[in-house]
C-alpha cells in the first residue's frame, strides 16, 4: 500500500487536537439541526433564555440539546403530507439522473481523453463555459423547452433530463482528468490482442476509473436530490413533487416551521449520507489513477 | 491519395448554393417588407375611418338616439362599409351597432351579453391605456387597438367626454384584399443568371482556383445587387401608392362626416381631416397635410428610411450568401466532412452529451444573450424582439457607470448598486472562499493522510458531512446561528462577556457570516480531492528524497505539491466558477443586507430581473458575469498549460 | 376475472358520477395545514353541490409559487384559478395573459358583499381582477395582566407605556418592528402619507411621510418607550416574558404567543398629533384570480364567487383561521363570537390596502434603508427619504425607458 510519509514523524497528539476542533466546527451546526428536529417545537431557539441570563443559562443555550426530547416533528412530517411518496420520486429521479449523467459523461470524457480530434479543446472549454452563465435566469427558457416543447411537465423524465445535463460538465472535467492519468499502455496491449474500442472502454478503462466514477455519481445524485425550484415549477401534481419541494413547504410565507424543516432535512439527508459512507473508499482512494502504476 | 482537383465543379456548386440562398433570403425579406407596407396602408386607412367615426359620435353627444342615427347614416354613406359599434362602459351598454348580428332583440341599445366579455375587456384596457399614458406623459400603451379578425381588421379606440374615457368605438373592416404576391421572374433570373454566367466563365478559365473564386463572387454579387436594387425601387413606388390611398380615404371620410353632420344637425366643428392619420398612441403621423393630401417631403423622408432599412437587411442576406459561397468554394465543408468521417468514433462518444448540452444549456444561453440586447421588461414582455432591441445600451449602462463612490450632503459613501463595487465584492468573496476552502481542505487532508492515525475513518466521515447536507438547509441553519437574539454565536460571544453583535447590520460582519457558511460548506470537497491525490503519491518517492537528505519542507515542495497539481487545478478552476455564482448562500444568508452591500453579481442580476422587472438589463448583467468568467477561464487555462510545459 | 369486472364497474361508476362534459377547474394555492384543509373542504363542498364542475387543488411551496405562476400561466400551462396576495397583481397584469379581468362578470350584489378596501386591493387601473378572499393587517395586541384597558389614542398610549417602561430592567411599554417599513406604514398613513401619487409616480419624500418619521423619533427618543433593535424575535421574547405590555402585530404572531400570556386585541390608537386620525395599517389581501388562459373562465369565476361567499368564508375563518373579506361572514354567530376575528374586523375598517403596483417591489429596499438610518440617527428623516426617492425614481425610470 503506497502511503505518503510526510507527516510520519509528527506526534499524533496535536494532530488529534486539530482534528477535534475541525470535527467540532463541522458537526456543531448538524447537531443543531438534530436538536431542533427532536425538540418537538417549531422555534429556532431550543432554550428560552431567562430575562437576565447568567453564564450558565447562556452555556445551556449554546449546547445543542433540546429541553424535551420528542419525535413528534418526525411523525408529523411523514404523516401530514405524502412525504414518503415525495422521497420515492426524489429517489427515482436521482437514481436515473445518476445513471444517465454518468453514462453520458463517461463516454464524452473518454473521447476527450483518448482521441485527438478537431474541436476537442473547444468542446472541453464549452463544458466549463456552460457553468459560467448564471443559472437563476434559466428558469423560463428551461420551462419553455421541457414543458412547452417537449411536453414533459409533471413527469420525472423531464427533471431527469435537466438534472443529468446540469451535472455533465463537472463530471466530464473530473473524469477526463482521471482518464488522463490511466496509462495508455493497458489499452494498447488490448488493441494488440484485438479488443474493440467499446470493449476496451467497458472492460478496462471503466473498472480502473471507479473512484472518479464514484465521485461523479455522487455529484449527479446530489444535483438531482437537492434541486428545488425547477421541480416545484415543472410538477403540476402533488404526488409528483420531490422531497426538497416538500421541505420548502415548512419555511417561506408567513409561518416558519423550523422543527418540521429540521426533521425533514434529516430525513432527506440520510440517503445522501449513506451513499457517502458507501462510496467513501472510492472517494479517498484518489482522483488520479497514478496509484495503479505502483 | 488526394483526388484530382475539381475546382470548377466545386465552385459551380458553391455558386448555385450561394445564388439559391441569396435569392431565397432576398425574396423573403422583400416580400416581408412589401407585405408590411401593404398592411400598414390598410391599417392606416382603417384608423382614419375609426377616427372619423369617433369624431362624429363625439359630436352627436356620445350616447342616445343621436349617436345611433349618426352611426347609421355614416354607415350608409361609407363606401367601404365597415361594421361599427359604440360601447359605453357605464351600464355595460352597447350604445349603437351596425353589425348584422345586432338586430331584432339584440339591437342596440342593450346591456352586453355574457359572451361579449371581450368587448368589455377591450374597453377597460383602452381606458387604462389612456390613463397610463396621460399619467406617465409618454406613449407606452396603445390607445387604438388593432387586431386581425380573419381577413378583416378589428379596431377600437377610446370615446372621450370631457377628457375622460367613457367607452369605445369599434369598427370591423370589410374583408381586406389579399396582398399581391411578388412576381417570380426576377427571382428566377437572379437564380439562373449567375449559374449560367459562371458556367460559361468556368469553361473559359479552367481549373484555376483564384480566378474561379473571383468570378464566382462577382457573378453572385452582381445578380443579388441587381435583384436588391429592383426591390428597393419597387418598395418606394408601393409606399407612394399607399400614401395616396390613405389620403384618398381621408378625403372620403371628410365628405361623409360633413354630410352626416349637416343632415343630423350635429353641433361643433369638424377637426382637420389630416389629423385622423395617427399611430396606435393617437399621435399624428404627419405624413399628410391638415386638409388630407400627401405631404411630399415627409413621405420622401419615410420612403428614404424604409429603403435604408431594407438595404441594410438585404446587404446582410447578400453577405450570408457570399459566405456560404466562400465556405463551399474554398472547401470548408469537404474538410468538415472528412474530419467527421475520420474521427467518427470520437464524435460518436461525445455526441449524446453534446446534444443534451446544446438543447438545455446553449439554447437558454443564446436566449439570455439575445435578451441582453433588448430593453425587455415587465411592460413589454409580449412584444417582438425587434421592437425592444436596444443594441449595446444595457452594456453601456452597466459598464459605463463609474460612480462607485457617491457624494451626498452627509459626506461620500459607496454606491452599493454600482457594478464595479459588486464586481469587487464578488472577487473578494471568491478569492476568500476558495483560499479558505483550499487551505483548510489541504491541511486537513495532510493531517488525515498521516499513517496509523487512530480514528481516521471516523474523522473522515464527519468531515465530509457538510458536503452531504443540501446547501439550502445549511444556509438557513447558519443564518439562524447568526441570529442577533437567539443565535448561538452571539450566545458564545456573550458568554465571554462581550456584547452581542448584530451581524447583518454592517457590510463587513454580514460578509463574515456568508463567508463562514460557505467555508463550512466548501472545505470537504477540497479535502477529498487533496486526500485522493495525496494517497496516490508513491511512498518510494519520499523514501528517495529522504535518502538524498531533503528536508520536510523540500519534500513538500518537490513531491507533494506537484503531485497535487493535476487534481487540484481543475478543482480550483471549477470551484472559482461555482463560488463566483454561489447564489444560494448569499441570497439565503445575508440577502444582500445591509443595503445591497453584500450582493454578488448573480444575486444582483436576480434582483434586477425579479424585483426591478428589467429582464433585458438582468440578462446583460448575466452575460457580463459570463464574460468575466470566460476571461478568467482562458487565462487560467493558459497559465496552467504554460507551467505544465 | 370477477375482481377485474368489479374494478371495471367501479371505474365506470366513477366515470358516470362526473358528467362527460364536466368543466375541470384546477386551483393553485400556497396554503398549508389548517388553511389547506379548509380550502379543500370548500372545494369538496362545491364539487358535491355543482356536479357539472370538478374542482381540484394543488399546493405549491410559497418560495416557488410566484415564479411558477409567472412561468406557467402566460404559456397556457397553468391552473384555472390561483390564490395570491395583491402585491404581485400589478406585475402580472402588466406582463399580460396571466390574470383575467373579471369586473364584467361582477354584479353589484357580489361587489357589495366585500369590505370595500379589500375590493380596492383587487382593482388595478380601474379594472377588477380578482375576488378578495381574506386580509391580514397588524393591530394592537396587549398583555391583559399589564394593561387593563387598551389605549384609544396616542396620549393614553404614551402615558401607559411610559409607566411600564424600565430600560434598566429591559421593560418596554410598547414594542413593534418599527424599523420595518411595513409596520411603520400604519403611522405614516395616520399622517396621510403615501408612497405613490398620480398613478405610479414615486413620492416617498412627501411632507406627511417626513412628519410620520419625526413622530416615530418622538416615541423612540423623547418618550423612550421603544426598545432598540426591534427584531421580530426580540418582540416575541419580550411579549412572552411579560416585559412589554403592548405590541403591534398581525394574525401570524398569535401562534407565537406563549400559552401563559393572557392577551387581548384592540384597534391601533388614534394619533393626536396627526389631527386625531387613527393609525392605519397596510393590509395585504389574498385574492382568488381567474387565470387568463383558462378554458373554463365562466366555471372558474363561478367557483371563486362560491369561495368568497358567506358559507365558504365561515369555513375559511373558523378552520383556516383567516379573516374573510366577505362582510356577511361576520354575522355568523361563531365568527362573531371569535375575539380574534372580530378584532381584526374592527381594525380593517381603517386599514389601507398595500399598493398593488409593480413599482412597489422597487420601494422595499430603499425604504428599509430609510428606516434603518433614521432609527439609528444616521440620517434625518427628510434626507433619508430624499435619498430613497432618488433611488426609487431611478429604478422606475429604468423600467419605463423606451
Amino acid at each position: 500500500m503506497p502511503r505518503s510519509r510526510i507527516s510520519e514523524e509528527f506526534p499524533h497528539g496535536p494532530l488529534h487536537a486539530m482534528l477535534a476542533v475541525a470535527v467540532l466546527v463541522t458537526i456543531y451546526p448538524v447537531l443543531w439541526v438534530f436538536s431542533i428536529a427532536f425538540s418537538g417545537k417549531q422555534s429556532l431557539a431550543i432554550a428560552d433564555l431567562p430575562p437576565t441570563p447568567t453564564a450558565g443559562d447562556r452555556l445551556r443555550a449554546v449546547v445543542p440539546w433540546p429541553e424535551k426530547l420528542s419525535v413528534s416533528n418526525f411523525t408529523s412530517v411523514m404523516s401530514d403530507q405524502p412525504f414518503a411518496r415525495w422521497m420515492l420520486n426524489s429517489a427515482l429521479v436521482a437514481i436515473f439522473t445518476t445513471l444517465l449523467g454518468v453514462f453520458l459523461a463517461c463516454t464524452a470524457a473518454y473521447a476527450f481523453s483518448r482521441f485527438k480530434f478537431p474541436g476537442r479543446r473547444v468542446g472541453m472549454m464549452a463544458f466549463l463555459v456552460s457553468q459560467m452563465f448564471p443559472g437563476t435566469l434559466m428558469l423560463i427558457p428551461l420551462y419553455i423547452i421541457i414543458v412547452q416543447l417537449l411536453g414533459l411537465g409533471s413527469s420525472r423524465i423531464g427533471l431527469i433530463i435537466v438534472y443529468a445535463t446540469t451535472s455533465i460538465p463537472f463530471s466530464v472535467w473530473m473524469l477526463k482528468g482521471y482518464f488522463d492519468t490511466i496509462p495508455k499502455e493497458l489499452e494498447e496491449a488490448a488493441v494488440i490482442e484485438g479488443a474493440s474500442a467499446g470493449k476496451i472502454f467497458w472492460r478496462i478503462v471503466l473498472p480502473l476509473a471507479k473512484p472518479a466514477v464514484a465521485i461523479t455519481a455522487l455529484f449527479s445524485f446530489m444535483t438531482a436530490w437537492n434541486e428545488f425550484i425547477l421541480a416545484a415549477t415543472f410538477m403540476d401534481k402533488e404526488n409528483m413533487y420531490t422531497a426538497p419541494v416538500g421541505l420548502r413547504f415548512f419555511v417561506g410565507g408567513f409561518s416558519q416551521q423550523w422543527g418540521y424543516f429540521a426533521a425533514g432535512s434529516i430525513i432527506v439527508s440520510i440517503p445522501v449520507v449513506l451513499l457517502f459512507l458507501y462510496l467513501q473508499k472510492y472517494l479517498v482512494s484518489g482522483l488520479t489513477a497514478g496509484g495503479v502504476k505502483g | 491519395m488526394p483526388a484530382p482537383p475539381a475546382h470548377r465543379l466545386r465552385f459551380l456548386i458553391a455558386v448555385a448554393l450561394g445564388a439559391v440562398l441569396g435569392a431565397v433570403l432576398l425574396r423573403g425579406f422583400v416580400s416581408d417588407a412589401s407585405r408590411q407596407v401593404a398592411d400598414e396602408a390598410q391599417e392606416r386607412q382603417a384608423v382614419v375611418t375609426l377616427q372619423a367615426l369617433t369624431s362624429l359620435v363625439r359630436r352627436a353627444g356620445g350616447e342616445g338616439d343621436a349617436v345611433r342615427s349618426a352611426v347609421a347614416a355614416w354607415q350608409s354613406r361609407t363606401p367601404s362599409a365597415p361594421q361599427a359599434r359604440v360601447f359605453r362602459a357605464d351600464g355595460i351598454r352597447l350604445e349603437a351597432s351596425t353589425a348584422p348580428d345586432d338586430a331584432g332583440d339584440r339591437a342596440a341599445p342593450r346591456r352586453l351579453r355574457r359572451e361579449e366579455k371581450p368587448l368589455y375587456d377591450r374597453s377597460q384596457r383602452i381606458a387604462a391605456a389612456v390613463q397610463t399614458n396621460r399619467e406617465e406623459q409618454q406613449a407606452r400603451k396603445p390607445e387604438i387597438e388593432v387586431a386581425p379578425a380573419g381577413a378583416r381588421l378589428s379596431l377600437a379606440g377610446p370615446l372621450e367626454k370631457n377628457g375622460a374615457v367613457v367607452g369605445i368605438v369599434e369598427i370591423e373592416t370589410a374583408p381586406l384584399p389579399l396582398p399581391k404576391p411578388a412576381g417570380w421572374s426576377g427571382f428566377l433570373l437572379a437564380l439562373i443568371a449567375p449559374i449560367a454566367v459562371f458556367g460559361g466563365l468556368a469553361f473559359l478559365l479552367g481549373e484555376k482556383r483564384l480566378p474561379l473564386l473571383a468570378a464566382a463572387v462577382v457573378c453572385v454579387a452582381a445578380s443579388l445587387s441587381w435583384m436588391g436594387r429592383a426591390a428597393v425601387s419597387e418598395l418606394a413606388a408601393q409606399q407612394q401608392r399607399a400614401a395616396e390611398q390613405v389620403a384618398e380615404r381621408v378625403r372620403d371620410q371628410a365628405t361623409v362626416t360633413q354630410a352626416v353632420a349637416t343632415a343630423q344637425v350635429l353641433p361643433g366643428a369638424a377637426a382637420a381631416p389630416g389629423s385622423w392619420d395617427v399611430d396606435d398612441f393617437r399621435q399624428p403621423l404627419g405624413l399628410l397635410t391638415p386638409d388630407g393630401s400627401v405631404n411630399p417631403q415627409r413621405l420622401a423622408q419615410a420612403v428614404d428610411t424604409a429603403a435604408r432599412e431594407l438595404r441594410r437587411t438585404l446587404l446582410g442576406a447578400g453577405a450570408l450568401a457570399l459566405a456560404l459561397l466562400l465556405l463551399v468554394g474554398l472547401g470548408a465543408f469537404n474538410l468538415i466532412g472528412r474530419s467527421l468521417r475520420r474521427h467518427r468514433q470520437a464524435y460518436l462518444y461525445i455526441a449524446p452529451a453534446i446534444l443534451g448540452m446544446v438543447v438545455l444549456v446553449f439554447f437558454p444561453f443564446t436566449y439570455g444573450v439575445t435578451l441582453s440586447f433588448t430593453d425587455s421588461n415587465l411592460y413589454n414582455t409580449g412584444k417582438a424582439i425587434s421592437d425592444v432591441w436596444i443594441g449595446l445600451r444595457n452594456y453601456a449602462d452597466i459598464l459605463g457607470d463609474f460612480a462607485f463612490i457617491k457624494r451626498g450632503d452627509g459626506g461620500s459613501f459607496v454606491n452599493y448598486l454600482n457594478f464595479y463595487w459588486t464586481l469587487l465584492f464578488t472577487i473578494i468573496w471568491t478569492v476568500c472562499n476558495v483560499t479558505i476552502g483550499v487551505v483548510s481542505g489541504l491541511i486537513l487532508a495532510l493531517v488525515l493522510n498521516t499513517r496509523a492515525l487512530a480514528l481516521r475513518p471516523i474523522y473522515r466521515v464527519v468531515l465530509i458531512l457538510p458536503w452531504a447536507m443540501p446547501n439550502y438547509i445549511t444556509a438557513l441553519i447558519w443564518k439562524g446561528m447568526f441570529h442577533q437574539q437567539f443565535g448561538v454565536i452571539n450566545q458564545v460571544i456573550q458568554l465571554f462577556g462581550f456584547p452581542a453583535v448584530s451581524w447583518f447590520d454592517r457590510p463587513a460582519s454580514s460578509f463574515l457570516t456568508a463567508l463562514a457558511t460557505n467555508g463550512w460548506l466548501s472545505f470537504p470537497f477540497m479535502m477529498v480531492v487533496s486526500l485522493g491525490a495525496l494517497q496516490s503519491i508513491p511512498a518510494d518517492l519520499y523514501e528517495a528524497a529522504r535518502v538524498d537528505g531533503a528536508s520536510r519542507l523540500q519534500q513538500f515542495k518537490a513531491i507533494t505539491l506537484p503531485s497535487l497539481r493535476p487534481a487540484l487545478v481543475p478543482a480550483v478552476i471549477i470551484s472559482v466558477v461555482w463560488t463566483f455564482n454561489m447564489f444560494n448562500i448569499i441570497y439565503l444568508v445575508t440577502g444582500g443586507e445591509p443595503g445591497s452591500s453584500t450582493e454578488i453579481l448573480v444575486t444582483q442580476a436576480y434582483k434586477f430581473a425579479f424585483e426591478r422587472y428589467r429582464y433585458g438589463y438582468a440578462a446583460a448583467y448575466s452575460t457580463v458575469i459570463f464574460g468575466i468568467l470566460l476571461v478568467y477561464g482562458s487565462i487560467q487555462n493558459r497559465v496552467s498549460r504554460a507551467t505544465e510545459a | 376475472m370477477r375482481t377485474l369486472l368489479g374494478i371495471a364497474a367501479l371505474a365506470l361508476a366513477a366515470l358516470a358520477s362526473v358528467p362527460a362534459d364536466a368543466a375541470e377547474i384546477v386551483v393553485w394555492h400556497a396554503y398549508r395545514a389548517g388553511e389547506k384543509s379548509a380550502l379543500e373542504k370548500v372545494a369538496a363542498a362545491y364539487n358535491s353541490s355543482h356536479p357539472s364542475t370538478k374542482v381540484s387543488t394543488l399546493a405549491v411551496p410559497y418560495d416557488a409559487f410566484a415564479d411558477k405562476i409567472s412561468a406557467a400561466v402566460p404559456r397556457g400551462k397553468g391552473p384555472d384559478v390561483f390564490i395570491y396576495a395583491q402585491d404581485r397583481l400589478g406585475g402580472w397584469i402588466e406582463a399580460g395573459n396571466t390574470v383575467e379581468p373579471i369586473d364584467f362578470f361582477l354584479d353589484p350584489e357580489t361587489k357589495a358583499r366585500f369590505i370595500p378596501t379589500t375590493m380596492e386591493a383587487m382593482t388595478y387601473k380601474g379594472t377588477v381582477y380578482g375576488l378578495p378572499l381574506n386580509y391580514k393587517c397588524i393591530t394592537l395586541i396587549y398583555n391583559k395582566k399589564l394593561v387593563s384597558a387598551p389605549p384609544k389614542d396616542s396620549d393614553e398610549l404614551v402615558a401607559i407605556a411610559k409607566k411600564l417602561t424600565d430600560k434598566g430592567a429591559g421593560r418596554f411599554g410598547l414594542a413593534y418592528a418599527y424599523s420595518d417599513y411595513y409596520y411603520h406604514a400604519a403611522l405614516q398613513n395616520a399622517f396621510g402619507g403615501y408612497v405613490f401619487e398620480g398613478g405610479a409616480k414615486p413620492a416617498i419624500n412627501n411632507p406627511a411621510n417626513v412628519k410620520a418619521l419625526e413622530y416615530l423619533l418622538k416615541w423612540l427618543d423623547k418618550d423612550a418607550i421603544l426598545p432598540a433593535e426591534p427584531s421580530t424575535a426580540l418582540i416575541t421574547a419580550l411579549f412572552n416574558d411579560g416585559k412589554t405590555a403592548m405590541i403591534f402585530n398581525g394574525p401570524w404572531f398569535l401562534g407565537e404567543i406563549a400559552s401563559n400570556v393572557q392577551y387581548g386585541l384592540a384597534p391601533l390608537p388614534k394619533i393626536k398629533e396627526a389631527g386625531d386620525k387613527p393609525m392605519r395599517p397596510w393590509m395585504t389581501v389574498e385574492g382568488a384570480f381567474v387565470a387568463a388562459p383558462s378554458k373554463n373562465k365562466d366555471a372558474a369565476y363561478d367557483f371563486i364567487k362560491y369561495l368568497t361567499d358567506k358559507p365558504a368564508g365561515i369555513i375559511m375563518a373558523l378552520e383556516g383561521r383567516q379573516s374573510p373579506a366577505n362582510q356577511s361572514a361576520y354575522t355568523d354567530a361563531k365568527v362573531a363570537a371569535d375575539p380574534v376575528l372580530k378584532s381584526f374586523h374592527d381594525q380593517v375598517e381603517v386599514a389601507v390596502p398595500m399598493p398593488n403596483l409593480p413599482e412597489m417591489t422597487m420601494v422595499w429596499s430603499p425604504a428599509t434603508t430609510v428606516m434603518n438610518s433614521v432609527t439609528r440617527h444616521a440620517a434625518s428623516p427628510k434626507a433619508a427619504l430624499d435619498a430613497a426617492q432618488a433611488a426609487i425614481s431611478k429604478d422606475v425610470a429604468g423600467l419605463r425607458k423606451k
